[in-house]
């Protein structure tokens, strides 16, 4: 584990799938994003950008998300090798 | 009498299901929280009566939002007796999210698994069997907008009621040694508190504890056992901390995935074609890169003609039966305080309402209709780069376009966003856009003031400071007093769903009568208490009144024709109308106010007609429009069009001659009257939708002193650049 590198969410492209290592955010943003299922493990796929660059679309636990930026700058995930 | 709650994520159509149980049709919604107040409903399950109460739809219960704590708290009650949990086919996983706390509160669960056709068509199979087994409660497969399902689910409560169902046992999550052992001992902390004990499961308030859940802490802190519940708490955390390597929120929310995941993998088995779905493709359309906006520009165009270009005809043959009614009254009652009251204050005060009716209908219906089909969570999607730089919502844009329109239903509008934070800025903030009925001011003065290309240029400068102030405004007020409570933008994009035109027609048909039953009787006691001020106590004067008939008498004695004496009549009703006007309470009200208002519309104290403004802006808080309807009065000029020929109306040219306003003065009295207050309507439903008298007078409070301020700030830098 220790080799491979953590990246933020936010900093996806589209098309990209991701594991979620950790949500760094605190308070509620921390415990929405964990009832939504950004849990340790749980895989995600981003979708798309909004027209405007902001906020991002992803798939995850089976249904499609949109987070922004300031929230996926909080998640850590590894990308699958 | 049994009372159920119905529990479940948004979007998993639980709406649908309450109107199936019930019959009493509300609106089925297809966007995040739509359901903020509470509804309930009586229904029959063969010999039991029933009272079915709609909760919003919430991700869990661990009462963060308004929704939650609703939920949270009515789930807690004693007096539900059976809990149904509605929950999406088609996206179980995450909905079981919801399940596994429902689970700890102990009480008789009956599980509706809604949109089973959606999941069929995603490939979707599932063992209610199993399913049924691995919660603890029946099972009832659902379509609830074809009410589907509907007979089986009723059958099944009434069996859970009555204890016939066999397929109920207790179940919960189990998270495992470790934490089940620290749930035990704080569980059992919590039961030395017998009433803290009785209000929820010791082993439900542990976990949210664990959570950090603040409800949960506060109850804690009145528990006369708190201390030793806190310190158990501190230990436990160490503890997980220490041996889990993560916080309690995160252990938890793990487990509970856990659960949910293990329980899709027994009962579901997906044969899913690996094909783009439907609401894929589409979403490729209406999310796209660069059509995304130009498709979503085309929808609000198309929604704004039709709320008020189509909404402009029932409007107007409302305001010609008011005017009508007017009229009639006007002949018909005997002339007198009692007729004015009628004629001047009541007839034209519910006219004020009424108006409002269709477009909030239409608008309503409009946004309903993009609600239920998905596309307004997506509309939010390609807006919130946008409104979240002014510190708005995604969601907050549709309420702010439609605010040029009207700022009634504007208002009305923010009921789609979920997070009170972003919904009470949004509302606040509203008002600041220029609205069609302030548009009449602006032509009546910048008609006056300025030669046409300017007078055009000032009132698209007026719309544009608007928009621009509501940004403004809006960022201020979420760095100052909503600081701190930012609600993550963590949205759901539902799948596409066909809309019920039913349930459409039917939400609109409430939010009309909820519009006249609640905001209708403030604005129309407000009109009345305006016409009041601006009626007395001239009107009341019996020798006025005795002059004029004298004077009406004279005119018709003389035997003119028809055409002169008619007009004589009108000249002398006018001044009459003036006369009461100009020594009613609203115009001392208006020379009280003149020191105030002297700095931005009299700066040189060369104005004696100056107070006349303030009059009409007295009356202008009714509704912006009267504004002009006021100032033909208190000029004793008739506010008609033009005569051809002729490029102003007789009240333009009363103003120009007679008013003393200056093109520099009348920038700033346009200024003043774009931001000084909401007008009532919108404040009768701001009030509605803050329910907060507080937030209603700051709003009118706050639009004073900085309609006020650009005013002064527009004499004063007009001066610095050479304008008088």
């Amino acid at each position: 584990m220790s080799q491979v590198k953590h990246k933020r969410l936010s900093d996806l492209h589209p098309g990209e799938s991701a594991t979620v290592v950790e949500v760094q955010a605190k308070g509620p943003v921390r415990r929405r994003l964990l009832e939504m299922g950004f849990i340790r493990g749980a895989h995600l796929k981003i979708e798309k950008l909004a027209p405007l660059g902001d906020p991002m679309e992803l798939v995850i636990k089976g249904y499609h998300l949109s987070l922004r930026r300031e929230e996926g700058d909080c998640i850590l995930v590894t990308q699958a090798q | 009498m049994v009372t159920i709650a119905l529990a479940g994520n948004p979007n998993c159509g639980k709406t649908s299901i309450f109107n199936a149980l019930t019959g009493a049709h509300h609106h089925v919604g297809n966007w995040p929280g739509v359901t903020v107040e509470r509804r309930s409903g009586a229904c029959h399950m063969g010999s039991l009566e029933v009272e079915v109460v709609d909760l919003p739809g919430t991700y869990s219960l661990a009462a963060q939002s308004e929704d939650e704590r609703i939920a949270a708290r009515f789930l807690a009650d004693p007096a539900v007796d059976v809990i149904v949990n509605v929950l999406d086919a088609s996206n179980l996983e995450r909905n079981l999210y919801l399940t596994t706390q429902l689970l700890e509160l102990h009480r008789p669960l009956v599980f509706a698994l809604n949109m089973t056709d959606d999941a069929e068509r995603k490939g979707i199979q599932i063992d209610l069997e199993a399913l049924a087994i691995l919660l603890g409660g029946p099972v009832v497969p659902t379509v609830g907008n074809r009410h589907e399902g509907n007979q089986e689910l009723k059958d099944a409560i009434a069996r859970v009621v009555s204890g016939e169902e066999s397929a109920l046992r207790p179940v919960s999550v189990n998270y495992g040694d470790d934490i089940e052992r620290e749930l035990a001992k704080l569980a059992q902390e919590i039961a030395r508190d017998e009433r803290l004990a009785s209000e929820q499961p010791p082993r439900w308030l542990a976990l949210q504890l664990l959570e950090a859940a603040p409800e949960a802490e506060e109850l804690v802190e009145q528990s006369h056992a708190r201390s030793a519940i806190q310190a158990q708490l501190r230990t436990s955390l160490d503890f997980l901390e220490n041996h889990l390597g993560a916080d309690g929120g995160t252990l938890l929310a793990e487990r509970r995935y856990g659960f949910s995941h293990g329980l899709v993998k027994e009962a579901i088995k997906e044969t899913g074609n690996g094909q783009r779905t439907f609401t894929e493709k589409l979403d490729g359309l209406l999310t796209h890169r660069w059509l995304g906006i130009p498709i979503f520009i085309a929808t609000m165009i198309g929604v704004y003609a039709l709320t008020f270009i189509l909404g402009k005809y029932p409007q107007d043959w409302i305001a010609a039966g008011f005017a009508h009614l007017h009229d009639w009254a006007a002949t018909h009652v005997p002339p007198g305080e009692l007729a004015s009251l009628l004629v001047d204050g009541i007839i034209p005060g519910v006219g004020a309402v009424v108006v409002f009716v269709p477009v909030i209908m239409l608008l309503m219906g409009c946004i309903a209709f993009l609600e239920d089909t998905g596309y307004m969570a997506r509309a939010a999607f390609i807006m919130d780069r946008l409104m979240h730089l002014m510190g708005l919502h995604g969601k907050s844009f549709i309420p702010l376009i439609m605010g040029t329109g009207c700022n009634v239903p504007a208002v009305q509008a923010t009921r789609t966003i979920e997070s009170r934070t972003d919904r009470f800025i949004t509302i606040l903030v509203c008002p600041l856009v220029s609205c069609s009925a302030r548009l009449q001011v602006y032509i009546l003065i910048a008609g006056t003031f300025f030669p046409p290309v300017q007078a055009a240029l000032a009132i698209m400068a007026l719309h544009f400071l608007g928009f621009g102030l509501a940004m403004l405004m809006g960022k201020l007020l979420r760095l100052t007093l909503f600081r701190g409570d930012n609600a993550p933008f963590v949205m759901e994009l539902p799948p596409y769903r066909l809309p019920v035109l039913k349930s459409t027609v039917i939400h609109m048909w409430e939010k009309g009568r909820v519009f006249l039953s609640r905001a209708g009787t403030v604005i129309l006691a407000g009109a009345t208490l305006v016409w009041f001020l601006s009626h007395y106590p001239g009107i009341a004067n019996r020798q006025w009144t005795a002059e004029r008939q004298q004077m009406e008498e004279t005119i018709r004695a003389r035997k003119l024709p028809a055409v002169q004496e008619a007009q004589q009549l009108t000249a002398i009703q006018h001044a009459h109308e003036s006369r009461v006007m100009n020594s009613s309470l609203a115009a001392r009200f208006g020379k009280l106010l003149q020191p105030a208002l002297a700095p931005i519309l009299d700066p040189d104290h060369n104005r004696p007609e100056a107070w006349k403004d303030g009059v009409a802006l007295t009356a202008g808080f009714v509704a912006k429009e009267i504004v002009v309807g006021t100032m033909a009065v208190v000029h004793q000029a008739s506010a008609e069009k033009a005569e051809e020929g002729a490029p102003l109306s007789p009240l333009q040219d009363t103003l120009k001659r007679r008013s003393g306003m200056t093109p520099l003065t009348a920038l700033a009295f346009l200024v003043f009257i774009l931001i000084y207050t909401p007008c009532l309507g919108t404040v009768g439903m701001i009030l509605k939708e803050t329910r907060s008298w507080a937030w209603t007078a700051f709003s009118i409070a706050y639009g004073l002193g900085l309609g006020w301020v650009l005013a002064f700030a527009t004499v004063y830098l007009g001066r610095i650049f050479g304008y008088a």
